[in-house]
């Protein structure tokens, strides 16, 4: 232990030589100037390519790439993932089903129950069809011949509160 | 013989010192000439790591650069967590490890810059042993071997490695670096050292 001590002591003394390497006299004068020099004229973002901006704005992709480029293992596993759930995606996409029930009622319906009432009426449906019933009711109004000017506009109060109110 | 030891390096600027946190608050409103100052300060400490990291000055000179412009660019999000020149070294670290992993398989030293005293030091001089088979090799073969076991261990051996026994970092300064416990540094610093030491074994004067 002891010449092991030593012998690193030996070896921290070679180290701390090391500081002697410096770049040549002068090197930090303008070691500053060149960095705010590069700030101000943005160069390096203008160095940056299309993939190196890519990365930073995202940079878990980066990260990733990363990640399989020093464990092949882990871009294996990923891959065998990713061709697992096209499989499973095709067979699913294949499978017969039934028809797809709607989760909702078709505006025609709503507009065409507003279309068959009386303009005058005062509709006050449920909440849920108010605005679908305002928007079909407006629709179906008489035809207007133009824009501005006519005389036959008919124009229907909208009730956009919810029934009840 | 007895060798003396080399001279300690200048104790880092502590967030503490006067200004700085001044100066962050300046820089981070855009004030290019506070961040001048702030690159003046930590420039040779910056890119000495890298360069220890690398060895290489001209990758040295561009991750450094790169580093403290990337710092600039992400001060806003620096909100005081840790010191400056902590988050600093982080992003160094960051940048340049990132880079080695790039670039793996390459091994290419630049030692023509190293300072001529370097090869008439007294205390360099007497680390070769006078018995060991490898006498004949020269101060610069030294300092090339030097370079290739710090190339061989892994960038994070490597960079305990360097923080410590070259820049002369303590261990908390390193774990907070590395983002680590002080466990790990020091494990990884024995594990790095018993690595060169095999690996210098030739070169190193026997006891």
């Amino acid at each position: 232990m002891n010449d092991n001590e030593n012998n690193f002591g030996l070896l921290r003394r070679l180290l701390a030589h090391k500081r002697q390497e410096t770049p040549p006299p002068g090197y930090f004068n303008s070691f500053s100037g060149q960095i705010i020099a590069r700030i101000r004229a943005g160069e390096d973002q203008e160095m940056q390519t299309d993939a190196e901006r890519y990365f930073s704005e995202a940079p878990w992709l980066l990260k990733l790439l990363q990640a399989f480029e020093l464990k092949p293992a882990f871009a294996g596993a990923f891959a065998s993932a990713l061709s697992l759930l096209l499989v499973f995606g095709i067979i699913y996409a294949e499978r017969p089903d039934s028809a797809p029930q709607p989760l909702f009622q078709t505006s025609d319906q709503s507009a065409g129950s507003f279309a068959a009432a009386s303009p005058s009426a005062v509709v006050q449906p449920s909440i849920s069809s108010d605005i679908t019933a305002s928007n079909s009711a407006a629709s179906s109004l008489q035809p207007v011949a133009s824009l501005f000017g006519s005389q036959n506009v008919l124009v229907q109060p909208v009730n956009l509160s919810p029934a009840g109110n | 013989m007895i060798m003396a030891e080399p001279a300690p390096i200048p104790v880092p600027e502590t967030p503490v010192q006067t200004g700085e946190m001044e100066l962050v608050r300046r820089a981070q409103k855009g004030d290019l000439e506070a961040y001048d100052q702030l690159i003046k300060r930590y420039q040779e400490r910056i890119y000495a790591t890298v360069y220890h990291m690398t060895s290489n000055h001209e990758d040295a000179n561009d991750l450094a650069q790169d580093a403290f412009i990337k710092a600039f660019q992400a001060l806003k999000s620096f909100k005081g967590g840790s010191s400056f020149y902590t988050w600093l070294y982080r992003i160094a670290v960051n940048k340049t490890i990132n880079f080695l992993k790039q670039r793996k398989n390459r091994l290419h030293m630049s030692l023509n810059d190293l300072d001529f005293n370097t090869e008439n030091n007294p205390d360099l001089v007497a680390l070769i042993s006078d018995k060991t088979p490898r006498r004949e090799a020269g101060l610069k073969e030294l300092q090339e071997k030097l370079n290739e076991a710090l190339l061989k261990l892994s960038e994070q051996h490597r960079l305990v490695m360097v923080l410590h026994d070259v820049q002369g970092q303590s261990h908390e300064e390193i774990a907070e670096i590395m983002n680590c416990n002080i466990g790990t540094v020091r494990s990884r610093l024995f594990y790095a050292r018993q690595q060169m030491q095999a690996w210098m074994a030739d070169y190193l004067k026997p006891t």
